[in-house]
């Protein structure tokens, strides 16, 4: 009944040594680039950017561990589309809401019950929710569902939660054939 | 081509102008705390999305890097910060 218990989908398995390392120049690699367009690549600058970037490698290691992600990259530009897309119609969606002369509003609370373990792949997949149409997650309950806030309760937002997960484990790589 | 580009910034920037307005008349408008986020996360959102989108052809491609960056974190932290809120305020109401 509680899948968050007893459903491991898309667990993620402890990191190999080869994979942390490599996790770990990517991130290194990303922070360096960060500085240098910061900093637009000023030569005296390097020495500080390389111990900067080395101390953000090891602060998200330490709070974002490494974990085996199966990203896949195509579906994932798909994915990035598609959130683009849907951000724009929730804007639009509360734009319009809000200057309606008769403030069309339904808000109410909606629970979902994630496939997503809880981990760092649901709190990316309530991340991305909070910028879909409609829906903001407000924590998890105590029976370890998803408590939505909705601005319009009587739309279908269950299903479209639902699809919204199902797009969002395949550009991450959350199946459980991926592992 | 500067004049289409020129038209592409102007178009793009009144847009996110106009979210950015429609964003706060919903802060003012909408009923509770929890309504509130959403017209500024997600209106937010877009009206910054819309001017970063509008100043890039303005800009040397370092600069618009650095744009692209700024929108990037504001979405990350628009998208962190607001469920951190939505969560206190359903546990603890909106004046706790």
């Amino acid at each position: 009944m509680n899948s968050a218990e007893t459903g491991n989908i898309g667990e993620a398995s402890p990191a190999r040594w080869s994979d942390v390392i490599g996790g770990a120049v990517i991130r290194a690699i990303g922070f360096f680039c960060f500085w240098l367009a910061l900093t637009r690549g000023d030569p005296g600058d390097l020495g500080p950017g390389l111990i900067a970037a080395a101390a953000a490698t090891w602060a998200s290691l330490k709070l974002l561990p490494a974990e085996q992600w199966g990203f896949r990259p195509i579906k994932f530009a798909g994915f990035a589309l598609h959130f683009f897309h849907q951000s724009i119609v929730a804007g639009v969606d509360v734009a319009l809401r809000a200057l309606h002369p008769r403030l069309p509003l339904q808000p109410g609370f909606v629970t979902y019950q994630a496939q997503l373990p809880p981990g760092t792949k649901r709190n990316t997949f309530c991340a991305i929710m909070s910028l879909m149409p409609g829906t903001l997650p407000c924590g998890t309950s105590g029976d370890g569902s998803l408590a939505i806030h909705c601005l319009d309760v009587t739309q279908p937002v269950v299903e479209q939660l639902s699809m919204e997960e199902t797009l969002c484990m395949g550009a991450l790589g959350s199946a459980k054939s991926d592992a | 081509m500067s004049l289409v580009m020129d038209i592409l910034t102007i178009c793009a920037v009144s847009a996110g102008a106009l979210f950015f307005l429609a964003g706060t008349v919903g802060l003012l408008r909408f009923p509770d705390t929890l309504t509130r986020l959403h017209a500024l996360t997600k209106v937010d959102n877009l009206g910054l999305g819309l001017i970063v989108l509008g100043l890039l052809p303005q800009t040397s491609s370092l600069l618009a890097v650095k744009l692209v960056i700024v929108w990037l974190l504001v979405q990350l932290s628009g998208a962190v910060v607001t469920q951190l809120i939505a969560g206190a305020v359903r546990q603890h109401g909106a004046d706790g």
